[in-house]
């Protein structure tokens, strides 16, 4: 069976799992540009700047209420943010265990949510400068900074870790945040 | 196979154009309420016609955003009960194909000229893809359909056809037919089920 359905050269093998669905895509790429957009090429003051915040923003509102009522990878309930399941989950990457997860795997779990969070807290103290109460405040403006140095960061980290589970599990995971599906190997548990 | 194909890809396009519709919608919600935020913190009035508009438009889109997002989910819901079935389906037919071949005792060999007759190659083309003389693929192509006790390609491939049309694509019936196969020698060889249809 297994000869068969690796020879049967076909569309998807019976190992291709849809795991990420459009909308979730788009909000990963979207946001990934306006981080991009915003970070790099923007004018800071410009009214652009505000707008792709705002833009950011609802991405990351949608995300969550996707998480809420979003089919079962998209959902929280697939990736709690648990240190439980982190450490488990470390234990068993050195122990060689090479089950893999469909949704987020716990470590990716949790820098989603770091990263969701993050975003959210620049758009706050973004919106914050341009309030008559807040306007021209040093520590709101030092906080936006600060915390984009820590988004910076963080996606720096994000994108090691997406290197590294994708040579530990062999995966492709950008593939997979491209195309929805992720290319389970033969002969690997998935959870 | 292919209509199926076809609907699959038609809804996976369906479910990227909803998708792509509910972030527009959802960015067009936010402009809304934060103009709505934004005019009544400037003049606070709730009574004034354009901030009542704007209310409701506001509303509207949430709400719109939150019925797509349901409808997205169904849809995809639906694609992966698909999905589960086609894998299902695909998954029983290489195990039936696999009992068939175990039965005949068919070599390595005659099993991938086996399995490129059923993909639908001739024996030029298998040859070349094979990198082997055309007179060997025939050789073993006979040999398949005599251990398969057919009488050439077109009953061959009618044997699994059967097999797909009759609906006994379960592995228990697979179990079946490898089980009985084996114990009971007075089955003809030709078809490992012919014991139970």
């Amino acid at each position: 069976m297994v000869d068969i359905a690796k020879q049967s050269s076909g569309r998807t093998s019976a190992r291709d799992i849809a795991v990420w669905d459009p909308l979730i895509r788009l909000i990963h790429w979207t946001l990934a540009l306006t981080i991009l957009l915003n970070g790099a090429f923007i004018e800071a003051e410009s009214e652009m700047h505000e707008w792709i915040g705002y833009i950011a923003l609802s991405l990351v509102g949608v995300r969550l209420i996707w998480g809420l009522i979003g089919p079962k990878h998209a959902r929280f309930a697939a990736f709690p943010p648990s240190p439980a399941r982190v450490s488990r989950h470390i234990k068993a990457m050195l122990r060689g265990d090479q089950t893999i997860h469909l949704s987020h795997n716990p470590l990716g779990a949790l820098m989603t949510y770091n990263i969701w969070l993050t975003v959210i807290a620049i758009g706050v103290t973004g919106y914050m400068m341009t309030t008559l109460t807040f306007f021209g405040i040093d520590w709101v403006e030092e906080a936006h900074e600060t915390i984009f140095g820590w988004l910076l960061f963080s996606i720096a980290l994000h994108i090691a870790g997406v290197a590294f589970d994708t040579w530990r599990s062999g995966v492709n995971l950008v593939r997979a945040m491209v195309s929805g599906r992720k290319n389970i190997p033969q002969g690997r548990e998935v959870e | 196979m292919k209509l199926t194909f076809w609907s699959t890809k038609t809804k996976e396009r369906r479910a990227t154009v909803l998708a792509g519709l509910i972030l527009l919608q959802g960015l067009c919600a936010l402009f809304f309420i934060g103009d709505v935020v934004e005019d009544f913190r400037l003049d606070g009035h709730l009574d004034d016609p354009h901030l009542l508009l704007e209310s409701v438009a506001a509303v509207a889109l949430v709400g719109g955003v939150a019925f797509l997002m349901l409808e997205l989910r169904g849809l995809l819901s639906r694609m992966s009960d698909m999905q589960t079935g086609l894998d299902i389906a695909s998954g029983h037919l290489a195990e039936v194909i696999e009992t068939f071949f175990d039965e005949w005792k068919l070599t390595a060999a005659e099993r991938d000229v086996a399995i490129m007759i059923l993909k639908g190659l001739d024996n030029d083309t298998i040859a070349q893809m094979r990198k082997t003389a055309a007179g060997t693929v025939r050789a073993q192509a006979t040999s398949v359909y005599a251990k398969s006790a057919t009488d050439g390609r077109a009953q061959f491939i009618s044997l699994f056809m059967e097999e797909l049309m009759a609906g006994k694509m379960g592995p228990v019936d697979a179990e079946v037919a490898h089980a009985t196969g084996q114990n009971d020698d007075s089955l003809p060889p030709g078809h490992p089920h012919s014991s139970k249809s």
